[in-house]
């Protein structure tokens, strides 16, 4: 196995830009990490979870689907270049995982597959959080993943692609499957809170254990600002409008919503199912902790903690997880 | 920004900033959508026969230079007036300044801080020294209590709404004196409903109860309310437009400002008087002079040693001593045939002022209307020339916030079509004047400029502020920014507690228009709607004009939620639909005025402030009626 330097895998990223469009976490000029190309700013691997929806590299907020004019309907074109993307962690790399199925299940979404497919995915893992904090180890969910062991970065394949870039690397120097077993057993030992509180609240949810005066009292804090649904991963959910463009031609274009807007559901009538505020914050929580362990088997959230890190009023999903235990765990 | 490099594909909030800290508001989230839009103007155009025609740049320049030369030689420069723009960056406000003054030699220079804060303005300079708010907006982590006045916080200042929130989460005491059940009523620890247009009398009335203990004719709740902010060790004051928009706007800041000194609540962190600024730039459109008695920094023009300096900085002679005309000012004058020309930048006066009809009937009566602007407006649709400037997104420059932070806004994309950046297009104008005082190579000069002529500016450049920003005063290249105004001492020396008398709103209602009409904002959109009207999730959220009643009145008047209904004043009738709602006190009528389709300020009373000459929106006379 081989190990790399931050500047070792800079030059790797520098000169596969010849065959992959190359997306991972750069530092902006104000200091902001996100997820970019490598001429937007500093490669900023280490960090720890990078802010912004990770997943935006294939569903972009804004993005025009489709053209019609005269000649016709013109699709998206095919991308000129695989993507490769890095900087996912592991709770990244499930969460991609889950809307890759969620947009091939039923109706296949060519617009996110014509950027997804043939996409190579690196994850960041190991010594590497914001506080120097270990990051848990993915062990696969992506081609690529980069451990960090507090000095470089432990080089672990997982596919075809993912051994074809590795050859492609600068040799680095070599680390022993022993330093490899000492970084997974601390991956093994890490606490699993964020897992448990999520999975405990979502029983909670299930069993009818939170009252509605709990959503009324969350939707009073809530200033509906939609940025846990901007932030979110596994929030796939879509505005589609038209616009007739300068040159006379019509534009087709989609646009990241939000379950948190009156409008969201609001029927041509003017009659909305959710036209209640805590109808809209009990929907937010308890469509990824409820209606989707029935819909996919699982809860779709998978602890990344961004939307409790944009919420300006403290009422990301971990925190109300909090404090749905603290107030109906002991109730019977 | 997208592959081309020309489409804002999306937003991300920067973690870094110390205001935002990875968070933004919903119009914030969406602000990157408007820009793209097709609507853009993309070419200059003059109107010729009647109807309005693509040009060149160097026509429109040339046509807009002559004519306005042309008027000022014929009626004189005050026949000229100028409205500069809170949206535009403190460059381009210095410049539009400088264009009047220097060039055209006017102060007829104003921007539309005259219709949200000139109370403010005038208020808090004149009582603490300094018309901006007096703390940061971090202060609001470490008081004990707050008091939160005509604002509603949560959907016009949202972050600053969602600290407030995290505040009273922590153990802070939280006051709300607003007429509507606002979203941070239903959090605080008191919420008091006062008629609308009585501030003073409720503000005296807290004071009153501070003074002397024990009054038996005082309603309870205004002896509680004064109780809590009295006892708490550090309380601040917030407030906006529902003090300022008044013909006793000035009182009622005053009376802000008395609640606080009486209270000892100044100069500290935690404290303070808060007026909330509403546009991205109105502090630093009002701290740059564009502003009919002050030059930069508020520096009176009526003061000779300032004029001496500014001319002899700017390489002129002969600087105009007289204080020019407020906005809405200028609109009577023009109404009046006395006022020939304006040229507005980045203003929607056809939308915002009182009395659309006045403003229409003053505007079709100018020789010549000059609108620089990104999108078509109401108010150029009047223009005799449409000059085509970029966004926020195509352009370098700073803004300054409401804590009076200057920062930068950087480019991120190409201008569209053949749009130039506002500073650009000044600096044509006045170089095609023959002023050759307005050449620059880019925003960062400027700025040093501003520097050189403003002690409240003095160590700003753009340099300093790559970063984090800095809060003025910000007197040299050492000095580290000021977050809180007036500790040891006030701006003005001492402050001057100077009380006010009730005076009531100048129109009420009566038998033949019954309700109390208010207007204001609502979430989803800003001001006239330039901007979030062709932002598609806001708009979509609220795509039609409304008007809030009571479901008392609504059931009175047999009128149903969602139905289309009349509501006349006065001054005239639009046709908007009902939002009934408990949120609203029985009598009150409120809409907000984003709506060119019905728009509000064709109903709203022209009577102004007698000091700030802000207008009266959120008080007016109105009846309605079932419009099917």
């Amino acid at each position: 196995m081989k190990a790399l330097s931050d500047d070792e895998l800079r030059t790797f990223f520098k000169a596969i830009e010849s065959e992959y469009d190359v997306r991972l976490p750069v530092c902006l000029h104000d200091g902001t990490r996100t997820i970019g190309k490598l001429d937007d700013g500093n490669l900023s691997l280490c960090g720890g979870t990078v802010p912004g929806k990770i997943t935006s590299v294939f569903f972009p907020q804004l993005e025009c689907m489709l053209r019609v004019n005269s000649d016709g309907i013109q699709m998206q074109q095919p991308v000129s270049k695989p993507l490769l993307v890095a900087g996912l962690t592991a709770a990244d790399a499930d969460c991609l995982e889950f809307v890759d199925r969620f947009f091939g299940t039923t109706y296949r979404d060519n617009i996110y597959f014509n950027k997804r497919d043939n996409a190579a995915i690196f994850c960041i893992s190991g010594w590497c959080d914001s506080n120097g904090r270990f990051m848990k180890i993915t062990g696969g969910n992506c081609d690529v993943e980069l451990i960090f062991n507090k000095s470089r970065y432990v080089v672990k394949t997982y596919s075809e692609i993912g051994r074809a870039l590795a050859k492609k690397m600068p040799s680095g120097i070599s680390v022993s499957q022993t330093e490899f077993n000492k970084l997974h057993d601390v991956s093994q030992s890490l606490p699993r809170d964020d897992e448990e509180l999520i999975q405990k609240a979502s029983k909670l949810i299930t069993a009818g254990k939170v009252p509605q005066e709990f959503w009324q009292e969350i939707s009073d804090r809530c200033i509906a600002c939609t940025a846990c649904n901007l932030a979110c991963p596994t929030c796939t959910c879509f505005d589609v409008f038209d616009q007739v463009a300068s040159g006379h031609h019509i534009q087709r274009w989609r646009l990241w919503d939000s379950c948190q807007l009156e409008g969201f559901a609001r029927e041509a009538s003017g009659h909305n199912p959710m036209g209640q505020e805590d109808t809209r914050t009990h929907r937010r929580i308890h469509h990824k902790l409820a209606a989707d362990v029935v819909r996919w088997g699982h809860v779709t959230c998978f602890g990344c903690g961004r939307c409790d890190q944009v919420c300006p009023t403290g009422i990301g999903i971990k925190a109300v997880c909090r404090e749905i235990i603290k107030r109906f765990n002991d109730t019977d | 920004v997208g592959d081309k490099g020309n489409l804002l594909e999306g937003v991300e909030p920067s973690t870094e900033h110390i205001v935002a800290q990875g968070q933004l508001c919903i119009k914030g989230l969406n602000a990157f959508h408007f820009v793209n839009h097709p609507e853009r103007l993309t070419r200059p155009m003059i109107r010729t026969n009647g109807k309005l025609s693509d040009t060149s740049w160097d026509q429109a320049i040339e046509l807009a230079v002559g004519k306005l030369q042309e008027i000022q030689k014929k009626h004189g420069p005050d026949a000229l007036a100028f409205f500069s723009s809170a949206k535009t960056t403190n460059e381009e406000n210095y410049l539009m300044m400088k264009l009047a003054r220097a060039v055209f030699k006017t102060n007829n220079i104003d921007h539309c801080a005259r219709l949200c804060h000139s109370s403010t303005v005038v208020g808090l300079a004149s009582t603490l020294g300094s018309g901006a708010m007096t703390n940061s907006i971090s202060c609001i982590d470490q008081t004990d209590c707050i008091f939160v006045t005509g604002s509603n916080t949560t959907e016009q200042h949202p972050l600053i709404g969602s600290r407030i929130i995290k505040a009273k989460q922590a153990g802070a005491k939280l006051i709300v004196a607003d007429n509507r059940t606002i979203r941070l009523a239903r959090i605080a620890d008191m919420h008091i409903r006062w008629q609308n247009g009585t501030d003073v009398a409720f503000l005296n009335g807290i004071m009153n109860v501070i003074i002397s203990e024990g009054l038996e004719d005082t309603p309870q709740e205004i002896i509680n309310a004064a109780r809590m902010f009295a006892k708490a060790k550090k309380a601040m004051i917030i407030y906006s437009m529902g003090i300022t928009q008044h013909t006793h706007g000035v009182d009622n800041v005053k009376s802000c400002a008395n609640l606080a000194m009486l209270t000892g609540n100044v100069g500290m962190s935690g404290t303070g008087v808060n007026p909330l600024r509403g546009q991205n730039n109105v502090q630093g459109a009002c701290d740059m002079g564009a502003l009919p008695n002050v030059y930069t920094g508020y520096q009176k023009v009526e003061d000779e040693q300032v004029r001496k300096k500014f001319e002899k900085a700017w390489g002129v002679q002969e600087l105009p001593a007289k204080a020019g005309f407020a906005s809405t000012t200028a609109i009577d004058m023009a109404a009046e045939g006395k006022l020939k020309a304006i040229y507005v930048m980045g203003e929607n006066p056809m939308v915002s002022h009182a009395d659309q009809t006045h403003v229409r009937k003053a505007l079709e009566k100018l020789e010549l209307l000059i609108v620089q602007d990104i999108f078509p407006t109401d108010t150029s649709q009047l223009a005799d020339i449409i000059l085509p400037a970029t966004s926020y997104a195509e352009k370098d420059g700073t803004f300054t916030s409401t804590e009076r932070r200057v920062q930068r806004v950087r480019r991120a994309i190409e201008p569209i079509g053949q749009s130039r950046p506002d500073w650009r297009i000044l600096c044509d104008i006045a170089s095609r004047g023959g002023y050759h005082g307005m050449q620059y190579t880019n925003p960062s000069e400027i700025m040093d400029e501003i520097a050189s002529v403003t002690a409240i500016y003095g160590g700003i450049s753009f340099e300093r502020i790559d970063q984090t920003g800095l809060q003025w005063p910000c007197s040299d290249e050492e000095h580290p920014g000021t977050p809180v105004l007036h500790s040891g001492r006030f701006a003005r020396g001492f402050g001057l507690f100077s009380p006010a008398q009730y005076r009531p709103s100048a129109e009420l209602p009566d038998s033949e228009y019954p309700f109390l009409l208010s207007t204001g904002r609502c979430y989803f959109h800003f001001h006239t709607g330039t901007m979030t009207r062709r932002t598609r999730l806001l708009d979509r959220e609220e795509p039609c004009p409304y008007v809030e009643m009571h479901p008392d009145d609504s059931k009175g008047l047999g009128i149903r939620n969602r139905q289309w209904i009349y509501v006349r004043t006065r001054r005239g009738e639009i046709k908007t639909r009902a939002r009934v709602t408990n949120s609203i006190k029985k009598g009150i009528l409120f809409m907000p005025f984003h709506f060119k389709e019905a728009p509000a300020n064709r109903l709203t009373h022209n009577v102004l402030d007698p000091v700030a000459k802000i207008p009266e929106y959120k008080v007016c006379a109105a009846q309605v009626r079932i419009a099917e």
